[in-house]
């Protein structure tokens, strides 16, 4: 086994796992779409995990809920190293970015009011919905779009928009309805 | 104690429906918080920091909200909260997946479907609402760096910040004195 020719002299344990989450999550900026691919790269420099068995992880970790960085790194750490794996990763994705947060809060409320800050802020608040538009733009030319899509996701919005007081029965009623449209549309295509 | 109840049954409830990642989770964080614990302006900003702070999107908003409204340990529960649906899910899909077999491939293409329309949604509900030009072009501009470029939207979430900390008052004169 020759792309796992480190196992044998650092074995991922609980600590290290933690370790190597914590630092990750401390350092990349930008979410999740970013943290993915520097601890796929990472795990593999480890020679704990090939890229393509993580990719692997990461598609299953999309049909989770929750934040895509926590998913990713609990499954995979509980395929490297069982339950008490899964339980150090948590918590190493989980604790630098709280301990930053609240750092960054602190600063908020003692420099917040200069205008200097407000007008940064106000720019950097300004991008969102271009950032939103463009993720938007790219997941729809990745998709593959037909009738029953266009119009799922259509009526699924229009419904999200309609009723934000309802948006937990909306989208679990919704997406449980989209998995029996395509279940079906699969057997009579067939 | 009733917020920090209300915090946490709150972002318990966005941990829930967090499909799709950050973005498409933003919308539904913003209808639940705006305007009982941040107003809009401030939404916008703290998404802002959320995102150029170490992270996923959903937790920083989770823990600046809780940290601004009741203190470390409202920030420590509101944390956990918005977490704790999707662990218990992985916890018992890990366990489950021995015996019960559900299709992978249309529950990927209607969790695609599904968050999709939470991020149509999250536009819907972040549309600009300001009438500086100077900003709105800010936008434009994010857009196109993010959907056409490789560069990681961090820079253009500073960038923007530091160009309108330098030129926007700047600019607000301008306009000021045209009018």
């Amino acid at each position: 086994m020759d792309k796992y020719k480190n196992a044998a002299l650092k074995p991922p344990t609980p600590l290290r796992l933690f370790l190597l989450h914590a630092r990750i999550n401390l350092v990349t900026l930008g979410g999740g779409y970013v943290i993915v691919p520097v601890t796929a790269s990472s795990y593999e420099k480890k020679g704990w995990m090939t890229e393509e068995e993580f990719y692997e992880i990461f598609a299953q970790a999309q049909a989770f809920p929750g934040p895509l960085a926590l998913n990713t790194a609990i499954l995979s750490s509980l395929k490297l190293c069982g339950f008490w794996g899964a339980f150090a990763a948590f918590w190493g994705v989980i604790i630098p970015p709280f301990l930053a947060i609240i750092l960054v809060s602190n600063l908020m409320s003692t420099f917040g009011s200069l205008p200097a800050v407000k007008n940064f802020l106000d720019g950097a608040g300004a991008v969102v919905p271009g950032l939103v538009a463009a993720m938007i733009w790219k997941n729809a030319k990745k998709r593959k779009w037909n009738a029953p899509h266009i119009i799922e996701t259509a009526a699924l919005a229009v419904l999200l928009i309609l009723f934000p007081a309802y948006s937990l029965p909306i989208l679990l009623i919704g997406i449980g309805c989209f998995y029996a449209i395509e279940v079906i549309c699969k057997r009579c295509s067939k | 104690m009733q917020t920090l109840l209300e915090i946490v049954v709150t972002f318990f409830k966005i941990g829930i429906i967090s499909f799709g990642g950050g973005w498409s989770t933003v919308g539904i964080i913003k209808n639940e918080v705006v305007p009982r614990w941040v107003s809009e302006s401030e939404f916008r900003s703290l998404i802002a920091i959320a995102q150029s702070t170490p992270g996923p999107i959903a937790l920083n908003a989770a823990t600046m909200i809780g940290w601004n409204h009741g203190g470390f340990l409202a920030a420590l529960l509101a944390t956990l909260s918005v977490v704790a649906f999707p662990v218990m899910l992985i916890a018992a899909a890990t366990i489950l997946s021995r015996h019960i077999k559900l299709d992978k491939l249309s529950i990927n293409e209607s969790l695609k479907t599904g968050s999709m329309a939470m991020m149509i949604m999250t536009l819907w509900a972040l549309k600009p609402s300001t009438s500086d030009p100077f900003l709105i072009i800010l936008g434009i501009g994010a857009f196109v760096i993010a959907a056409f470029t490789k560069i990681n939207a961090l820079w253009a979430i500073l960038g923007a910040g530091a160009l309108n900390a330098i030129a926007g008052p700047w600019i607000q004169g301008l306009l000021g004195s045209g009018r």
